[in-house]
C-alpha cells in the first residue's frame, strides 16, 4: 500500500482521538462511580434503574408508613390498657357496694370514687395524638368523640363522631387499618339484657330476680323479635293450684307449664319468682329491647345509683348487675380490640422484616446495574493510558521521518 | 548516421520534459495540503523521431475509490447527525435532576405520607409542592423536546440551503469544465475537476448520491439521488430542493423542484425523506423515529397523569368539606386546517374526555367531514382516523385502519366524543363542506402545556365525600366493610346524563332535588330479614327491596338488578346514579339499619388519598394503539421512554461507529491512490533533477561535438 503523507498523519490523529475518547469515558465512571452515564450505555439497564428506583423509594415511604402506624397503633394500646385499668378498679369498687352493708355515707364515698374513674375513662375515650386529634372520633377528628351531658335523662355521656376508619399502606399489597371508631370500640356495647313487666292481674310478688343471666341471655338472644314486639311478650298464668302455665302473647303459643307452690321459688329461663296468687290469676313480662351503653355511662349510672338514697335494695342490686355486666361486656370488647391492635403491630413488623430484605436485594440488583467495578475501571484506565502514550511517543518519530531531511 | 541538429532538439525536449515533471512535482508538494487535491503525474511518450514528446500531465484518481468514499460519506453523515441529536436527548434522560420518574415517585411519597394524617397541613403542601414540581420537571423535558423539534426544522431549512448551492455549484462547474476542455487539449483542467469532486464530496455528506459519467465524452457528470431522482443534468441544468409542510407548516416535508427557464413548466416532486440519507437523512429519520414518537409518548404519560388524578380528586371530599375539583390542568388543542379545505377560517377544537385517560394513545387523528351539515344545530357524519406522526394510518391487530364514523353537532361548547379519549367541538353553524378535514395532535404539546389547576393545600381531595353509618340499636354484628365512590358530578339539571346523587351542598340529594318525583337519592338500608333488605330515600319512602341476597357486596347495585319495585327509571336513565355504594361483612338481623350521609366534617378521612397513592403501583397508561388492555404503570411507561430513546441512541452509536470504520478504510483507499507522499515526491525531485542535468548535458555534448567538427575544419 502507497502510504501518502495525509493518510500519515491522519491515522495517527484518529487513533488519538479514539483512545482520549475511551480515557475520558472512563475517567467519568471513575469519578462518578457509574457505568451506566446515560441510557443509551445500556438502554435495558436504564430502564431496570428506574424500576428498581421506584421500588427503593416506595420501600423507604412504606417504611415511613410503618413508623407512622406503629406510633398510632401503640397509643391506642397504652390508651385501651389504662381503661382497662380503670375498668378493673370501677369493677372492685362495684363489688364491694354490692356487699349490702354499707351505709349510705360509705356508699357515696365510693361513688365519689367511682365519679373519678367516669371522668378517667371519659378522658382516655376522648385521647388525643401528637398533632391533637381525637384518636377515636371516626373522620371527624377536630372534635371530641363523646361528649357528656349529665343533665340529659338518658345517654348522658353520647358518642358524637361517626364510624370511620383509615387505612394505612405498608407494601404494595398490605394495608392496615390505622384506627378504631370510637363507636364500634366503646359505644357498641351490650347492656345487661333485662325484661320489664307488662300487667299483672292479682299476683303479688315477694321477690323477682335474674339469678342465671347466661340462661337469660340465651334465651333473649334467641327468641327476641325485633320487629313484632308482641312476640317478645310472655304471660304467666296460674292455672291450677300448683300449676303456672307460661305462653307467648303474640302467638298464643303455649311455652310451658311450671311447678309453683306460693311464697316459693319459680324459674323460667335463669329468672327466678317468689310469688302468691289464686288460679287465674296472672302477669305478663316482655322482653327488653337490647340496649347499648357505654362503660363511661355504666360507671355514670352506677354513681348514680349509689348517691341516689331514695332506691331500694332490689333496684340498687339490679344496677350492680347492670354496672357489673356492663363492665364485663366493655373490657371484653377492649381485649379483642386489644389482640386486634398487637395483630395489626405483628404484621406492621413482620412487613418490615420482608421489605428489609427486599430492599437490600434491589439495592444489590441495581448496583449490579449502574454501580462501576472499580477494579475493572481502573485496570482499563490504565490500559487506555498506555495506548494513548505509546501514540503520543510514536507519532512524532514517524511525523520527523522524512526523505527531505536526507537531501 | 545522428544528426547534430537532432541532438540539440532532443536534448531541448528532455529539458522541457523534466522542466515539466519537476513543475508538477513542485505542484504537488505544493498542494500537499490542500483539502480535495488530487495529485498529478505526468506522462510523456517517446517523439518519433527521436526526443520526448510535449507530455500530459492529469490526476491520479481511482473512480472506484472515490465512489466507495462518496457513498461511505453519506453513511456518516447520516449516523452522525442522528446520532448527535439523539445523544442530546439521551444525555437530558440521564441527567437526574431531570428525572419524571424520581419527580413521580416524590409525589406518590408525598401522597402516603399525607395519608397517615390527612388533616396535617404541612403535608398537605407537601403534596402540592411536589406536585409543582413534577409538573415543572414534565414542563421542562417538554419544552426541551420543543425547542429541539424547532432546532430541527431550522436545521433542516440550512442544510436544504447548503444542498441547493452545492447543486448549483455543480451544474455551473459541469459548464465550466466544458468550456475549459474546448480551450485546451493539453491537460485537464484539473483545479475545476478538483473543485467539482469537492462540492459532489461535500453533497454527498448532506444526502446520499450516484455520480455518473456523462455520456456525452465532454466530462460532463450527472448526479442523481440514490433514489434516482435527477439533481445534476449533464448538460449544466439542475433541480434544487423545496420545502414545505402540510398541513402542518411546523413539520417540513421536501419537495424536488425544476428550474427551468419559462415558457418551459416547472414540475415539483415528492421525496420520500426518510430515505434520503446523508445529514438530511439522518435529520429526518431522527425526527420522524425519535423526537416527534417521544414528544407524543411524554405528552400521552402528562395527560394520563393529570387526568386520572384529577379523576380520583374529583371523587373525594377536600378539606372545605366540598367535593374535589381538578387538581392539574390539560390543555385544549386545535385542529389544523388541511390548505385543501373549503374555508381556511374553520376550525375544529379538541381536549381530552374527563376520565377518559385510559383510552390516550400517543396517535394524530385526522378528522375528515363527510357529509353535508343540515338542521339547526347542523349536523353532519365525520371520519377520525388515528395517524402515525408521518401521517400515515394506524393499523390494529387485524391490520384495518383505525378509525369511527360518527354524527356530530355543531354547536359551540358541544363536545362530541370520539376514540382516543378524546372529544370535538364544531364551530356553531359554520359551513364545513365534504371532504374538509382537520389534523389534530392531541399530546404533542401537552406535556409542555400541562398546568396546575389549584395550588391550594386544602384542595386536596383525601376524604370520600360519602360516610356509611350502622345504627347502634342495630342487633346484629354486620360492619360496613367497603365504600365506593364512583360518580360524585353535581348536576342537579340532568341534562348530560352524567349526574350523581350529590347535591353540590355538601349533602345528597332530597325528594326535591332527585330527578325522580316520588323520591329522593337512596341514603338508607334496612334489613327485614338477614338476606333481605329494603332501600330508602331520606324522607324513609322504600324505593325498592331485595329478597335472598347471597352476599352483602354492594348493596345498591343489586338493588338496581333484582330490586322490586324495579329501579326508578329516572335513576337508571343516568349513567351512574347515585354514583355511590357500600358493602358489609358478618350478619344483620332484621331491623338493622345503615345509613349513608354526607361526610360533613370529615377531615380525617383518608380513604380517597389511600386510593390516590396507590396509583402508583396501579396500570393507566395504554401501550398500543390497538389494545385496550395492555397497560402500563407511571413509572414503566417513563422507563419505557427512557429505554427507546437509549436504544435508539445506543443503536446510532454502534451504526455511527460501523460508518465511520467504513469511510476511514475508503478515505484510506482513496487517499493512497490519490494523495501526495512527500518522500516519494522528494526522490521524484532528485530522479528529475539528474535527468534535467542529463538533458542539459546531452546540449553540451553536441555542442563540443559541433566544435570539434569546426576544429577539424579550421
Amino acid at each position: 500500500m502507497r502510504v501518502t503523507t495525509n493518510l500519515m498523519f491522519d491515522r495517527n490523529y484518529r487513533a488519538i482521538n479514539d483512545s482520549q475518547g475511551q480515557l475520558s469515558d472512563i475517567q467519568t465512571q471513575l469519578a462518578s462511580g457509574k457505568k451506566l452515564l446515560r441510557p443509551s450505555d445500556d438502554p435495558v439497564g436504564a430502564s431496570q434503574v428506574i424500576r428498581l428506583t421506584e421500588e427503593l423509594d416506595k420501600i423507604t415511604q412504606y417504611n415511613r408508613n410503618n413508623d407512622l402506624v406503629t406510633n398510632a397503633l401503640e397509643l391506642q394500646e397504652t390508651t385501651l390498657r389504662s381503661i382497662n385499668d380503670v375498668a378493673n378498679r370501677a369493677r372492685v369498687l362495684t363489688v364491694q357496694a354490692g356487699n349490702g352493708i354499707l351505709s349510705d355515707a360509705d356508699k357515696q364515698a365510693v361513688g365519689a370514687e367511682i365519679e373519678q374513674l367516669r371522668n378517667q375513662v371519659i378522658d382516655l375515650m376522648n385521647t388525643q395524638n401528637a398533632s391533637g386529634e381525637y384518636i377515636f372520633s371516626g373522620y371527624q377528628s377536630a372534635s371530641q368523640a363523646f361528649e357528656f351531658n349529665p343533665g340529659a335523662s338518658e345517654n348522658q355521656i353520647r358518642f358524637v363522631g361517626d364510624d370511620g376508619t383509615n387505612l394505612i399502606q405498608l407494601s404494595d399489597s398490605v394495608s392496615i387499618q390505622s384506627t378504631t371508631s370510637g363507636k364500634t370500640l366503646f359505644e357498641d356495647v351490650k347492656a345487661r339484657l333485662n325484661f320489664d313487666f307488662t300487667a299483672n292481674t292479682g299476683i303479688t310478688f315477694d321477690d323477682y330476680k335474674i339469678k342465671n343471666q347466661g340462661t337469660f341471655d340465651a334465651y333473649h338472644q334467641s327468641n327476641f323479635d325485633p320487629i313484632n314486639d308482641a312476640n317478645n311478650e310472655l304471660s304467666f298464668t296460674i292455672t291450677a293450684a300448683n300449676q303456672i302455665e307460661v305462653a307467648n302473647l303474640g302467638t298464643g303459643q303455649v311455652l310451658d307449664t311450671l311447678d309453683f307452690t306460693p311464697s316459693e321459688v319459680v324459674t323460667y329461663q335463669g329468672v327466678e319468682f317468689r310469688l302468691q296468687g289464686g288460679i287465674g290469676d296472672s302477669f305478663g313480662i316482655s322482653l327488653n329491647r337490647p340496649e347499648k351503653t357505654n362503660l363511661a355511662e355504666t360507671l355514670h349510672n352506677m354513681f348514680v345509683a349509689l348517691n341516689d338514697t331514695s332506691l331500694n335494695p332490689q333496684e340498687f342490686s339490679s344496677v350492680i348487675d347492670d354496672t357489673l355486666i356492663g363492665i364485663d361486656n366493655g373490657l371484653t370488647k377492649m381485649a379483642r380490640e386489644n389482640s386486634s391492635v398487637g395483630a395489626r403491630l405483628n404484621i406492621a413488623q413482620s412487613v418490615r422484616g420482608s421489605q428489609l430484605d427486599s430492599e437490600i436485594a434491589n439495592e444489590k440488583a441495581r448496583s449490579s446495574i449502574q454501580d462501576v467495578d472499580y477494579a475493572r475501571a481502573s485496570a482499563e484506565f490504565a490500559k487506555q493510558e498506555t495506548a494513548l502514550e505509546a501514540a503520543f511517543a510514536s507519532f512524532p518519530r514517524i511525523a520527523n521521518l522524512s526523505l527531505f531531511n536526507f537531501i | 548516421m545522428i544528426r547534430n541538429a537532432d541532438l540539440f532538439t532532443m536534448a531541448t525536449s528532455g529539458l522541457n520534459a523534466s522542466n515539466k515533471l519537476l513543475a508538477t512535482t513542485s505542484n504537488n508538494i505544493a498542494n500537499v495540503n490542500t483539502e480535495g487535491y488530487i495529485r498529478e503525474r505526468t506522462e510523456f511518450t517517446a517523439r518519433l523521431g527521436g526526443g520526448v514528446d510535449f507530455g500530459f500531465t492529469d490526476r491520479v484518481l481511482d473512480t472506484f475509490a472515490q465512489n466507495q468514499l462518496r457513498r461511505d460519506t453519506s453513511a456518516v453523515g447520516e449516523f452522525q447527525a442522528f446520532n448527535d441529536r439523539v445523544e442530546s436527548l439521551d444525555n437530558v434522560l440521564a441527567s437526574e435532576a431531570n428525572s419524571i420518574s424520581f419527580s413521580m415517585t416524590q409525589f406518590f411519597s408525598s401522597l402516603q405520607t399525607a395519608t397517615d394524617d390527612p388533616t396535617n397541613m404541612p403535608s398537605r403542601d407537601q403534596v402540592i409542592g411536589q406536585a409543582q414540581g413534577l409538573v415543572s420537571r414534565i414542563n421542562q423535558l417538554g419544552d426541551f423536546m420543543q425547542v429541539k423539534e424547532q432546532e430541527t426544522e431550522l436545521q433542516i431549512q440550512q442544510i436544504v440551503e447548503t444542498a441547493n448551492g452545492l447543486v448549483r455549484q455543480i451544474g455551473d462547474l459541469n459548464e465550466a469544465i466544458q468550456v475549459a476542455l474546448g480551450n485546451t487539449n493539453v491537460d485537464t483542467p484539473a483545479q475545476l475537476l478538483n473543485q467539482r469532486d469537492q462540492a459532489i464530496m461535500e453533497l454527498s455528506e448532506l444526502v446520499s448520491i450516484e455520480v455518473r459519467k456523462s455520456s456525452n465524452r465532454d466530462d460532463g457528470v450527472v448526479v442523481n439521488l440514490t433514489s434516482g431522482e435527477s439533481l445534476v443534468l449533464a448538460d449544466g441544468t439542475f433541480n434544487v430542493f423545496a420545502i414545505g409542510g402540510e398541513p402542518d407548516y411546523t413539520n417540513r416535508d421536501l419537495k424536488l423542484q425544476t428550474t427551468y427557464a419559462p415558457p418551459k413548466q416547472n414540475t415539483t416532486l415528492n421525496i420520500l425523506e426518510q430515505k434520503m440519507g446523508g445529514a438530511l437523512g439522518g435529520v429526518y429519520r431522527y425526527r420522524e423515529q425519535v423526537l416527534e414518537p417521544a414528544q407524543r409518548d411524554l405528552g400521552k404519560l402528562a395527560t394520563v397523569l393529570a387526568d386520572t388524578v384529577n379523576e380520583q380528586n374529583r371523587q373525594g371530599m377536600d378539606l372545605d368539606l366540598q367535593l374535589g375539583t381538578d387538581l392539574f390542568k390539560i390543555a385544549d388543542f386545535r385542529g389544523i386546517n388541511y390548505p385543501t379545505n373549503s374555508n381556511l377560517e374553520l376550525g375544529v377544537g379538541a381536549r381530552i374526555t374527563q376520565g377518559a385517560s385510559g383510552e390516550i394513545t400517543s396517535d394524530d387523528y385526522r378528522v375528515t367531514v363527510l357529509s353535508t351539515p343540515s338542521g339547526t344545530p347542523a349536523s353532519f357524519d365525520v371520519e377520525v382516523m388515528a395517524l402515525t406522526t408521518d401521517g400515515r394510518p394506524v393499523l390494529d391487530s387485524n391490520n384495518n385502519p383505525i378509525a369511527e364514523i360518527l354524527t356530530v353537532t355543531a354547536e359551540g361548547g358541544t363536545y362530541n366524543q370520539t376514540i382516543g379519549g378524546i372529544e370535538l367541538t364544531f364551530n356553531n353553524g359554520a359551513d364545513y363542506a365534504v371532504d374538509d378535514a382537520f389534523l389534530i395532535q392531541p399530546t404533542r404539546e401537552a406535556a409542555a402545556q400541562l398546568t396546575m389547576a389549584t395550588t391550594r393545600a386544602e384542595d386536596l381531595a383525601f376524604a370520600k365525600p360519602l360516610r356509611v353509618s350502622m345504627d347502634i340499636a342495630n342487633l346484629g354484628d354486620a360492619q360496613i366493610s367497603d365504600t365506593v365512590i364512583s360518580n360524585s358530578v353535581v348536576d342537579l339539571s340532568f341534562a348530560n346524563n352524567g349526574a350523581s346523587a350529590f347535591n353540590g351542598n355538601m349533602g345528597l340529594q332530597n325528594l326535591a332535588e332527585s330527578p325522580s318525583s316520588t323520591f329522593g337519592a337512596p341514603v338508607q338500608v334496612r334489613f327485614t330479614s338477614d338476606d333481605a333488605y329494603d332501600v330508602l330515600d331520606s324522607d324513609n319512602n322504600v324505593i325498592t327491596s331485595v329478597t335472598n341476597a347471597d352476599d352483602l357486596n354492594n348493596l345498591l347495585a343489586r338493588a338496581k338488578t333484582d330490586g322490586v319495585p324495579a329501579w326508578p327509571t329516572e335513576f337508571a336513565s343516568l349513567d351512574d346514579y347515585p354514583g355511590y355504594d357500600f358493602s358489609l361483612q358478618g350478619n344483620p338481623v332484621a331491623g338493622d339499619q345503615f345509613s349513608l350521609e354526607y361526610n360533613t366534617n370529615g377531615i380525617n378521612d383518608n380513604r380517597n388519598a389511600v386510593e390516590m397513592a396507590s396509583m402508583q403501583q396501579r396500570d393507566f397508561v395504554r401501550l398500543s394503539s390497538g389494545q385496550q388492555a395492555n397497560k402500563a404503570t407511571f413509572n414503566e411507561a417513563y422507563a419505557s421512554l427512557v429505554g427507546q430513546i437509549g436504544t435508539a441512541a445506543a443503536s446510532s452509536k454502534i451504526d455511527l461507529e460501523a460508518a465511520k470504520v467504513m469511510q476511514s478504510q475508503s478515505s484510506d483507499w482513496f487517499e493512497s491512490s490519490s494523495g501526495v507522499s512527500l518522500d516519494e515526491e522528494a526522490a521524484n525531485l532528485i530522479q528529475f533533477q539528474q535527468s534535467y542535468a542529463a538533458a542539459a548535458r546531452i546540449l553540451t555534448s553536441a555542442q563540443e561535438m559541433f566544435n570539434t567538427i569546426l576544429q577539424v575544419s579550421r
